[in-house]
């Protein structure tokens, strides 16, 4: 019976079908009502009023036309290409916030790193300015009193067992004869050689140091 | 008309729908797939109120139907090369824009439920107007019709989607059950119902609320 008031409120019901419709309507008051109802709910909802789309929506759907159109002419219709600038426009868009700061951190390492570049090349020359000279401790030998800052002569005298009975220094400053029962070790020990740096004046690259050599006479 | 039986459901969905497209849908489909403005124009110009109003009608409110219906033409721009006029130009947009509405509805529902709009975005009922175009009717009959416009209005919304887009489509729109099923993708037996239960949804929706009134003028 839903069915068929449907279609009688639609006036979609061949004549017979319609007669027996209404017939029944006229005799219960339930069904009456109802499709009553129903009728003015469909005349209600024909009565309303178109409703107007806002002058704003044209001008974004414009604007859409516009952009899509734009798309398909410059991919030539292909799906893969169009996805292909989607992303790739997607990706710009990501990555243009940290453009310049990248781009700044990046010139601010190029220009640190070039600055310090100088003073790691410096360094590592300073270190080859040493000279390595061997020297003797202190406590384990017979230390001549002479510091070799020029030439420097050392007499040894030493009997038939090479034991030193007697020594005598002489340099340009002046001379000491050495008490040779004093001698701890039967050996003398020239005294160490100062830093390289007190000796000689380095030049802009290199370092000379000259030694001159201390004659042993027996 | 014949009413469709378990043999010939399959055949029912297209009997009387428009099959394909017309001569000027394949001139405005062509003019788009080339890229041509004027197609675009006139897409527009044909189908921008009418889209408007089936999602307004199914939204009831002005700015979601605004960005819906710009969704609906954005997928008719990209997927009129996919189009395979096995229907009417406008069964297929009017398709798109059923379901964008409902799945508009669908995202609004689970995410801004607890949001109240500030705004009323329905378009103004100018009573003073609707009182001026109907001269046969009394002032009381006029105003009477405005509420219950209103109220009918507001109870689209509050029904199931389902049954309301079924009204929407047949008494508001205006098209056949043929085309309705065609746009639903569903059967002319489904859309009877659909519509049937959608009505009756509407009067029980109206005539339960007696301080709207609604109820008196139906009494």
């Amino acid at each position: 019976m839903q069915r068929r008031s449907m279609d009688y409120v639609d006036g979609r019901l061949r004549k017979s079908e319609h007669s027996r419709i209404e017939a029944h309507l006229a005799e219960c008051q339930d069904c009456s009502r109802r499709v009553h109802e129903i009728h003015d709910v469909r005349a209600t909802l024909h009565g309303l009023r178109p409703v107007k789309a806002p002058a704003e929506l044209r001008l974004r759907l414009q604007i859409s036309a516009s952009r899509e159109r734009k798309a398909l002419i410059e991919t030539n219709g292909s799906r893969f290409l169009r996805i292909w600038n989607y992303w790739a426009f997607r990706l710009d868009e990501l990555m243009r916030p940290i453009t310049i700061p990248a781009t700044g951190g990046l010139f601010s390492s190029i220009v640190l790193f070039g600055a310090l570049a100088f003073t790691i090349g410096t360094t590592t020359r300073g270190v080859t300015y040493e000279v390595p000279v061997m020297y003797a401790e202190r406590g384990d030998a017979n230390l001549v009193p002479v510091e070799l800052r020029s030439s420097v002569v050392l007499t040894l005298s030493v009997d038939s067992n090479g034991r030193i009975i007697d020594y005598a220094v002489r340099d340009k400053a002046g001379s000491f004869s050495g008490d040779a029962t004093r001698l701890q070790y039967n050996n003398i020990s020239v005294p160490e050689i100062p830093n390289a740096l007190r000796l000689a004046m380095p030049t802009s690259s290199d370092i000379r140091i000259s030694f001159t050599p201390i004659i042993f006479r027996p | 008309m014949t009413q469709p039986t378990a043999g010939n459901k399959g055949l029912s969905i297209l009997a009387g729908a428009q099959s394909g497209v017309s001569e000027e849908d394949a001139r405005i489909l062509r003019g788009l797939r080339a890229g041509i403005e004027d197609a675009y124009e006139e897409l527009i110009e044909r189908y921008e109120q009418s889209v408007y109003g089936i999602v307004y009608r199914l939204l009831g409110n002005q700015s979601d139907a605004c960005d819906v219906a710009q969704e609906v033409f954005l997928k008719v721009f990209r997927g009129v090369s996919a189009f395979r006029e096995q229907s009417s130009l406008r069964t297929w947009i009017y398709r798109i824009a059923v379901n964008e509405a409902h799945n508009h509805r669908r995202w609004f529902a689970r995410h801004c439920r607890r949001e109240v709009s500030l705004e009323d975005d329905r378009p103004e009922h100018p009573n003073s107007l609707e009182f001026a175009q109907d001269p046969g009717r009394s002032p009381f009959e006029q105003v009477l019709n405005s509420e219950n416009r209103t109220l009918i209005e507001r109870a689209l919304t509050r029904i199931n989607p389902v049954f309301s887009t079924a009204v929407v489509l047949r008494d508001i729109q205006n098209l056949s059950y043929e085309e309705i099923a065609e746009i639903l993708q569903v059967s002319l037996g489904t859309v009877k119902s659909r519509i049937l239960r959608g009505r009756e949804a509407l009067r029980r929706e109206l005539t339960q609320r007696p301080d709207q009134g609604f109820a008196e003028a139906l009494a």
